[in-house]
């Protein structure tokens, strides 16, 4: 099994680049083949993805988001779905090659992380950790969908400032959608993440009895919830708009990139508090 | 009378197939617009043309397509020399005698006609290219022509391939896409902002012709709301006469009507701004953060250049809307290969039906004589053999000619004009089938 895991673990990237193409050939060049083919490309990606990580939490008897080669394959999983749901649901193809990219990203990043073994931690076993690791990646995919909204979002907004107008304009859908679907991903993202801190918060307590808060992840991760929910608020009291909402998508973007990658990579071993 | 007693030479001379086919025309590439004006026929003007020209006995089919940039005539001749001079004479010479200048009008006969009309229909020859409106003329002039009984088999089915091909070229490449006029780009950054233009209320200051024409493009496109805003009573009256649905908005309050609209056009002739940043901002301040599409088509500008600054309004002047538009026809122009691609495949279509159509006499005679045999040698075999065996006899017999039959036919209908003509020798010569039919 684990010689097919690591052989899944190749082909995924793969998968999500061939698919990733097909968007980008039908959205810079706007050919109807590629347009036609992508979305039953991106159904396959995500049936060998959904097997990939069945197996993976099959073969390791635990969810499948120990590591952060695994963390960033389900993140990957988790935006080609969210996009996929919102292709079927506005039935338009226009930011596929941006929300796939994205999706290419963290299974690249999944596959240049991966390890031969897994931390078989006991931990690891307890259905919370299933509950709370899987509302964080959930946060973390909204908001990366967020941020590719957002980033979206700006090049339209400005290309209309300025009035000159290149090859993105009249691809995307309208501003107004953009916006809605930047707020929709934010909004969903933090409250999974809410749900992920309080989980987290809970469980850490009844394991560790308050020697878990100086965990770098944590306060990672603390701030990254502190600062999307300031930056929801400001939205609802000070009506920030899209241009501040785009660009606060695309800050906190980052800031979840320091939070998944630095964090694990460099400071913390994936909440290793013992 | 010079270009009307000869079939221009390098016409007269074999085309090919087919080669009934002829086209008199005149466009927007060979004439100048007072003649074009002289040969627009209108709708009944082309009914009683065709009727005219449907006794005529060198005629066997024709066709009139007539728009404001271009007069075609398509017909199949009996008598090619003769139904061209006929119709010259009646087409065009006749409204239009200065068309006998060099240059001004094209013949085209057999494929090239057949290709130029596929041409026409996805937009290709249009003064702007991919213009949507052409191929409706088509089907209108299609439609037009076999009401009249004017056209026949073979008219009726180029047309109905250069209706596919227009409507392949619109659904299949963007020869289409993009605004090219003015009214359409505002209406293409409306909708670059807001999903929904029916959702969207219109405000348009000024009442002069360009804010007609906008007005009309945005209208069209199913604007929610139009509101008019203008210094002047004539003007202002003249748009309300064509857009009776408009609401008025006196100048003085023209910062009301900015609050509740979605898209602000202002087309004034004013020497100083007509809305200016301080005022815009007011507006925007009550909008709660929805966007506004302001776009000044004047010249010295409407719109004070700070206005640029606000949050959420979006502001588009001539220049921004000419650099779109030339956007827009850059990538239409990059269609072009796609679209011939297009018109060649419906042309093959086009061109294998009438080889078809060319053997059908041929086929029908051949299988004429193949059941003249059959009809003989089983009406001998009947007396030897028993009553009941008769049906199935003629069943079987019918069959093996029909087995027997199939892929000649088949070759025929399908192989090239000089295979064909071979072909059709050889079968002549084996089966015994005379040139007049009989055999």
């Amino acid at each position: 099994m684990d010689s097919t895991l690591a052989i899944a673990n190749l082909i995924l990237p793969l998968a999500y680049l061939v698919v990733t193409a097909a968007y980008g050939y039908h959205f810079f060049a706007g050919h109807r083949a590629a347009e036609r083919l992508a979305p039953p490309l991106l159904r396959v990606t995500l049936a060998l993805h959904l097997a990939y990580l069945v197996l993976l939490a099959a073969r390791w008897n635990q969810f499948p988001a120990a590591t952060l080669s695994q963390a960033a394959s389900a993140v990957a999983f988790a935006v080609a779905v969210v996009y996929s749901f919102v292709e079927w649901h506005g039935r338009s193809r226009a930011t596929g090659f941006w929300l796939t990219s994205m999706a290419f990203l963290f299974e690249l990043l999944s596959a240049l992380t991966r390890t031969a073994k897994a931390p078989d931690l006991e931990i690891f076993h307890n259905p919370l950790f299933a509950v709370h690791v899987s509302l964080g990646l959930l946060g973390y995919a909204g908001f990366v969908v967020g941020a590719s909204y957002g980033f979206l979002f700006l090049r339209l907004y400005r290309e209309l400032k300025r009035g000159s107008f290149s090859l993105f304009f009249g691809k995307l859908p309208p501003l107004e959608v953009l916006e809605r679907m930047m707020l929709g991903a934010l909004v969903a993202g933090f409250v999974a993440l809410t749900g992920a801190v309080v989980s987290g918060g809970v469980w850490a307590e009844q394991l560790y009895a308050g020697d878990w808060q100086h965990d770098p992840k944590i306060i990672a991760t603390l701030l990254t919830w502190a600062f999307y929910g300031g930056v929801l608020l400001l939205r609802r009291l000070r009506r920030w708009q899209g241009r501040q909402m785009a660009v606060a998508s695309l800050a906190g973007f980052a800031a979840v990139l320091f939070s998944m990658v630095a964090v694990n990579l460099f400071f913390t071993e994936l909440h290793v508090f013992t | 009378m010079r270009v009307v007693a000869h079939l221009p030479q390098q016409l007269a001379a074999a085309s090919e197939a087919p080669a009934e086919l002829l086209l008199i025309g005149v466009d927007h590439k060979t004439a100048p617009i007072t003649l074009r004006e002289q040969l627009a026929y209108g709708s009944d003007d082309a009914a009683a043309l065709l009727a005219e020209l449907r006794g005529e006995p060198s005629i066997a089919e024709l066709c009139l397509l007539s728009t404001c940039n271009r007069t075609e005539l398509y017909l199949c001749g009996r008598d090619q020399p003769a139904a061209y001079r006929t119709a010259f004479k009646r087409v065009f010479l006749r409204r239009a005698p200065a068309i006998e200048e060099e240059g001004r009008f094209y013949v085209k006969r057999g494929s090239e006609a057949a290709r130029h009309l596929l041409a026409v229909a996805a937009g290709l020859e249009s003064m702007v290219l991919g213009e949507p409106e052409i191929l409706g003329q088509v089907r209108q002039a299609a439609v037009q022509a076999a009401s009249c009984g004017a056209s026949g088999a073979l008219l009726d089915h180029l047309l109905r391939q250069a209706i596919a091909a227009g409507g392949r070229a619109r659904r299949e490449t963007a020869i289409g896409a993009g605004a090219v006029s003015f009214g359409y780009a505002v209406v293409e950054l409306a909708h670059t902002i807001f999903q929904r233009l029916e959702d969207c209320a219109v405000l348009v200051v000024g009442a002069g012709e360009t804010a007609q024409l906008v007005a009309r493009s945005l209208v069209e496109r199913g604007a929610r709301e139009l509101r008019v805003s203008n210094r002047g009573e004539r003007r202002l009256a003249e748009f309300r006469q064509l857009f009776p649905q408009a609401v008025t908005v006196p100048f003085a309050r023209r910062y009301d009507g900015v609050r509740g609209a979605d898209v602000v056009v202002a087309t004034t002739a004013a020497a100083e701004p007509v809305l200016d940043r301080d005022g815009l901002a007011e507006a925007m301040a009550e909008r709660r953060g929805r966007p506004l599409l302001v776009v000044d088509l004047g010249l010295p500008r409407n719109v004070e250049e700070r206005a640029r600054e606000l949050e959420n309004l979006f502001l588009e002047d001539i220049d921004a809307l000419e650099g779109l538009i030339a956007r827009n026809l850059k990538r239409r122009r990059a269609e072009v290969p796609r679209v011939q691609e297009i018109v060649d495949q419906e042309l093959d279509r086009f061109l294998a039906w009438h080889r078809a159509r060319q053997a059908e006499p041929l086929i029908a005679q051949l299988q004429r004589r193949a059941e003249d045999i059959r009809r003989r040698e089983v009406q001998s075999a009947l007396r030897r053999i028993p009553a009941e065996h008769h049906e199935a006899l003629e069943r079987l017999t019918r069959a093996l000619v029909r087995k027997i039959l199939h892929h000649p036919s088949q070759y025929l209908r399908a192989a090239g004009e000089d295979e064909r003509i071979a072909a059709i020798a050889v079968l002549r010569r084996l089966f015994d089938l005379r040139e007049d039919g009989g055999g």
